[in-house]
């Protein structure tokens, strides 16, 4: 192994290590469990005229869960390393530190994202299952495929976010309320856009290109720390 | 290998409109033990920082093994084994996650990851605590797995920083035995520290840092005791270049006993009093060989250590 798959694969396994012992893996569950639940409740109990917006309904509870994981498990990934200075200790190991930080941001940002995809998957069974098609029902205010695509961008730029507010903060506290505040603006700008109806797939790729410049600049800023 | 495992050189380091060394320079041959004394802020846990690539120096250069630890970390921090400051581990990982951790960093067969990670526990006297969570362990029994952290994959080279911080004094003990036989063992070590029966246990040679400059690079125990009837004399001489030890040998004759501190220094000890030394250093002068200074060693650590560095954080 190269170097720095070296150093991705090893820190991708601590980092699991690290969600294992401090029991933060069971937050993965919650978009797959409580989103699916709280989607399929909200589809038995009210009036959802039809399956595309019980689905639309249900992404947006399933992507409000994946985000708060998103900017836990991000803000805990960069900056609690550098709160207790335990980047004392893996700086001085034959590894580069960008990669160590890539493996360990893999872990949490791509198991939140596939933790979404469980729950938007079960979403979407769920809605068809439970509601009844209607022939008269009214267009979903959003295409449900879109809107779950889309959701990945946004997740991407919460995590990218709070990862870059982790480095320049060192502190997991609060990269996650720089990461709300993002999550909020992003919610907003959405629905201005929405309203409008300007609205369209563009919203989620720049979301997107936002969060990883923001994780590219965490990965750069890291690979420069000096104390 | 190259001879010189550790080397400073010229390397100043600034922190804003501070300069936190100043044309530091100093080096360490394969299997030496070399304790860096200097009061708070002198730069020592600066130094350890540059070479354990934490950080840059600002001019100058720092190589292990030859290496630059931040250009070519990963060749260069292979055989390095450091604890730089007190890092904290998140509290509820346990030793034996940290251990094996840095034994897969390191490049430890997976075969051999559980011993080597176990033998370096019980280095330390903690292979019993390595599954408690960090949380539960006393700042001392967290130290020492944080030490024994350093010498998984059995490093050539070990920085520590401070390594008796907050042990007990059997611990602290312990420790010191534990240096000394790696020591002896053949491994290179730079141990910063406060207590200078650190060094005196442990190192051969000392180092003393004074406000981010070197003040002084000797050995630690000189056997300057020149006899009840003052038949014997040591001498402290300075060369302006690196000496062949050959040269200086035959200019001082086989009556002399030569040590070499660094390749620019070395202690005489030879029989006689003042006609005998300006005889001896008349040869050497004679002989072509630069000599910058002649002087007297002190025989005790703390005395010189006051001397060099002040008052300030002797213990």
């Amino acid at each position: 192994m190269s170097g720095e798959f070296a150093a991705l694969a090893h820190n991708a396994r601590w980092e699991a290590t690290r969600l294992r012992r401090s029991k933060r893996i069971w937050l993965l569950l919650i978009p797959v469990v409580a989103g699916p639940v709280g989607s399929g409740i909200a589809d038995l109990y009210l009036q959802v005229p039809s399956a595309g917006t019980a689905e639309v309904l249900g992404l947006l509870i399933t992507a409000g869960l994946a985000s708060l994981v998103v900017l836990d498990l991000t803000a805990l990934a960069v900056g609690e390393d550098l709160a207790l200075r335990t980047h004392y200790l893996t700086f001085a190991l034959p590894q580069p530190r960008v990669a160590a930080l890539a493996g360990r941001l893999a872990v949490v940002v791509g198991g939140t994202l596939a933790a979404y995809g469980v729950g938007a998957v079960a979403v979407g069974g769920l809605a068809n299952a439970l509601v009844a098609p209607a022939s008269a029902a009214p267009t979903p205010i959003l295409v449900p495929l879109h809107l779950a695509v889309g959701i990945l961008g946004l997740l991407v730029f919460l995590g990218g976010v709070t990862a870059a507010a982790g480095i320049v903060t060192r502190s997991a506290s609060q990269a996650l309320v720089a990461g709300i505040l993002a999550g909020v603006v992003a919610a907003g700008v959405g629905s201005l856009f929405l309203i409008e109806g300007r609205l369209t797939t563009l919203f989620p790729w720049a979301l997107a290109a936002a969060g990883l410049v923001g994780f590219a600049g965490c990965l750069v800023q890291y690979g420069r720390i000096e104390s | 290998m190259p001879s010189e495992v550790l080397t400073v050189d010229g390397v100043w380091k600034r922190y804003g409109d501070h300069d936190a060394l100043r044309d530091v320079r100093f080096s360490l041959r394969s299997g030496e033990a070399v304790g860096y004394l200097g009061p708070n802020g002198a730069g020592k846990t600066t130094t350890l920082k540059l070479l354990a690539g934490l950080s840059r120096p600002t001019k100058g250069s720092v190589r292990v093994q030859g290496l630059d630890p931040v250009r070519d970390r990963v060749r260069a921090l292979r055989q390095l084994g450091a604890l730089v400051e007190t890092p904290g581990i998140p509290p509820y990982l346990t030793g034996a996650d940290l251990l094996e951790y840095v034994a897969r960093v390191k490049g430890v067969p997976a075969a051999q990851r559980g011993t080597a990670a176990r033998h370096a526990a019980e280095e330390m006297n903690v292979a019993e605590l390595l599954h408690r969570p960090f949380g539960s362990l006393s700042t001392g029994l967290a130290r020492r797995v944080l030490l024994s952290s350093a010498l998984v994959g059995d490093p050539e080279v070990l920085l520590l920083d401070e390594p008796t911080l907050g042990l007990d004094p059997a611990a602290r003990h312990d420790l010191r035995q534990v240096l000394r036989t790696l020591s002896r063992e053949g491994l290179t070590i730079l141990l910063s520290t406060h207590l200078l029966e650190d060094v005196q246990e442990v190192c051969g040679r000392v180092l003393f840092l004074r406000d981010g400059a070197l003040v002084g690079d000797e050995a630690v125990d000189l056997e300057v005791d020149p006899g009840a009837d003052g038949s014997s004399r040591v001498l402290r001489l300075r060369f302006g270049s690196d000496l062949p030890l050959d040269l200086l040998t035959r200019a001082a004759g086989p009556d002399v006993r030569i040590s070499r501190e660094t390749p620019r220094q070395v202690v005489v000890r030879f029989a006689g009093g003042d006609a005998e030394q300006a005889e001896l250093l008349g040869r050497i002068i004679r002989a072509g060989v630069p000599l910058l200074s002649a002087s007297a060693p002190e025989p005790d650590l703390a005395r010189r250590y006051l001397e060099r560095v002040g008052r300030e954080d002797a213990t």
